[in-house]
């Protein structure tokens, strides 16, 4: 009964962020523009670079995972602000006096940011095939990088509901969120190989659940190297399990 | 009849240092229409907050149906609807969305959702726009879906904080005229926290006035205009009459036997004789009117007109809560 309650609710969730991007796709479309900017841009002349080693890989293909994850990963981060924004007006203290768990109403909004990552990155896929990128085309292989991506944009946006139920400003929530942008897609595989980056930038790099995720959805639709699929899904498992109890374990804070 | 909230002893400090409640007993009984009225700061937000399970007391009990709002809050929540001060709807989706959303998290099952989706816009007088964007609504729209989503499931107890601050006078009526017709078929528990005085004279059934932590007065709003003894009913004597009132009134002796026998009644606090103008301070003016007429006429008499000037509840409640600036800082605040 209990779970059956829970995932009502996170069903609700999730159909409340799709309704809002039905009666409003601008936002989509807008984001869409910067990582067709990284591709066609910064891909097209760091390809003329020939010290990045990428295992024979063409320079735009071999960063496209990473900007696919980058464009929706920022989306998450800055989910907190939607929770923000409810925060403000009173829209959580609403859903707080609900019949519902906070458990819920936290999985259910990390689902659902989830969700419009993947339909974010439903729009740069096309883009980035007319960009000359070459996909495998096995469809378990396609459906997997998928899952990734849904997996850990989740992960983010419950990560950002935790910042959020911490700050509790829109100014301070920002703040943060810019700090954590910067070093989460540079300190990370998305642009270059960790072995070119100094041992403390490593060390960083090798604990960002995005470096994870960047090697998943590479293995699986650019190199077709998925030895480390295992480990790369199990890593972001844990993210996302650890974010959402601590998401939901704080969010009651919120409204105090 | 059964007791809706019942608050024993209720404080609340925030940061070891701000006492917003400072033990509040009160009870509220089932499908009574309970207004809550207190000036900025003086805690009534966080009962609110408190009763909803938003916030735990620092000590001291409530209950909402003999539900703990600590121990079982997950209970206490089943049976209430809230609708905060700040608005609480998407306004990026329609108000059927809205509606609809609600309606999923408060479990209501598919088979009736439609039904009672359409009850509530009917109820709340949405109907026609229940297709637009809530982005486009007024701000008595707003407020209305508001309501009408708290309404969905017919809680047990509705709590409402300053349901109709910033509405205009016709929306304000709207909103109260939903409100009472839904309490009527559901006998629904309305508790709400208001500034407006009026409102609180027109649509509860009690009032209590909370000022510094503590409730210091409950009632209706007519007993307790009545406590302030300070009705006055004034009587234009006739000086132009008949008979021997005409005679009487000559002579200013009678005015002072007169003045002497009214204040001998039981009734009455006080009176006074100005420009042939009698005024008399009472508890209770329909009572008191015929008596004092009676010994009037008995006196011979005959009066040129009667004016009763009842205290509103802006008397009772400057009365009560009044006293707050007094000592020159906001209370709470040192």
């Amino acid at each position: 009964m209990a779970l059956n309650d829970s995932l009502r609710e996170m069903f609700a969730m999730i159909e409340l962020e799709m309704r809002r991007l039905r009666h409003d796709r601008t936002e989509i479309y807008t984001r869409a523009v910067q990582p067709v900017l990284w591709l066609a841009v910064y891909g097209t002349v760091m390809s003329h670079v020939r010290d990045i080693p990428t295992n024979g890989i063409p320079y735009i293909d071999y960063i496209t995972p990473g900007v696919l994850l980058q464009s929706t990963i920022f989306v998450s981060v800055f989910y907190g602000l939607t929770i923000v924004w409810e925060r403000e007006t009173g829209i959580l203290k609403r859903l707080l006096v609900a019949p519902a768990s906070r458990y819920a109403t936290v999985t259910g909004r990390a689902i659902a940011s989830g969700v419009r990552a993947v339909v974010q990155a439903l729009i740069i896929f096309p883009v980035a095939i007319l960009l000359g990128v070459k996909f495998i085309s096995n469809p378990v292989y396609i459906l997997s990088a998928f899952l990734m991506l849904f997996m850990v944009s989740g992960g983010f946006a419950a990560l950002s509901i935790f910042v959020a139920s911490l700050m509790k400003t829109r100014e301070r929530f920002m703040g943060i969120g810019q700090a954590l942008i910067m070093p989460l897609f540079f300190a990370s595989n998305a642009l270059y190989p960790i072995k070119l980056m100094p041992p403390f930038l490593q060390s960083i790099a090798v604990l960002n659940p995005l470096t994870y995720a960047v090697d998943a959805v590479r293995g699986l639709l650019i190199s077709g190297e998925v030895a480390n699929i295992p480990v790369d899904f199990v890593s972001v498992i844990i993210f996302d399990a650890v974010v959402f109890i601590v998401a939901s374990t704080s969010f009651r804070r919120i409204i105090q | 009849m059964a007791c809706a909230i019942d608050i024993k002893q209720l404080t609340k400090v925030y940061d070891g240092k701000v006492k917003a409640l400072n033990g509040v007993d009160l009870t509220v009984e089932e499908a009574s229409i309970f207004a809550l009225l207190g000036p900025n700061g003086s805690g009534k937000t966080t009962l609110m907050r408190i009763l909803t399970t938003q916030i735990q007391p620092t000590t001291g009990l409530a209950f909402a149906f003999r539900y703990d709002v600590v121990k079982d809050d997950d209970e206490v929540r089943k049976i209430i609807g809230y609708v905060p001060q700040e608005m609480s709807v998407w306004t990026d989706i329609t108000g059927y969305e809205n509606l609809l959303i609600y309606a999923k998290i408060y479990g209501v099952s598919s088979a009736c959702r439609t039904k009672v989706i359409r009850d509530a816009l009917q109820n709340m007088g949405l109907e026609d726009v229940a297709d637009d964007l809530v982005k486009r609504y007024s701000g008595g729209m707003i407020r209305r879906l508001e309501i009408a989503c708290a309404l969905l499931v017919k809680p047990k107890i509705l709590f409402l904080d300053e349901p109709t601050l910033g509405l205009d006078p016709s929306a304000r009526k709207a909103v109260w005229e939903s409100l009472r017709s839904f309490k009527r078929e559901y006998g629904t528990t309305v508790f709400f926290n208001t500034h407006y005085m009026d409102e609180a004279d027109m649509y509860s059934d009690e009032v209590a006035i909370i000022n510094r932590g503590r409730i210091v007065k409950t009632g209706t709003a007519s007993e307790l205009k009545r406590s302030l003894h300070s009705e006055i009913i004034s009587f234009r004597l006739a000086n132009d009459g008949t008979g021997s009132s005409c005679a009487a009134a000559a002579f200013p002796g009678w005015e002072v036997d007169a003045l002497t026998k009214v204040r001998a009644l039981n009734l009455v606090e006080d009176a006074s004789i100005h420009n042939g103008i009698l005024d008399v301070t009472v508890e209770n003016g329909e009572v008191a009117m015929p008596l004092i007429m009676e010994v009037l006429m008995g006196e011979g008499i005959s009066l040129e007109w009667i004016r009763e000037t009842k205290p509103t509840l802006d008397d009772v409640f400057l009365k009560y809560a009044g006293m707050r600036d007094r000592s020159g800082y906001r209370y709470g605040i040192k």
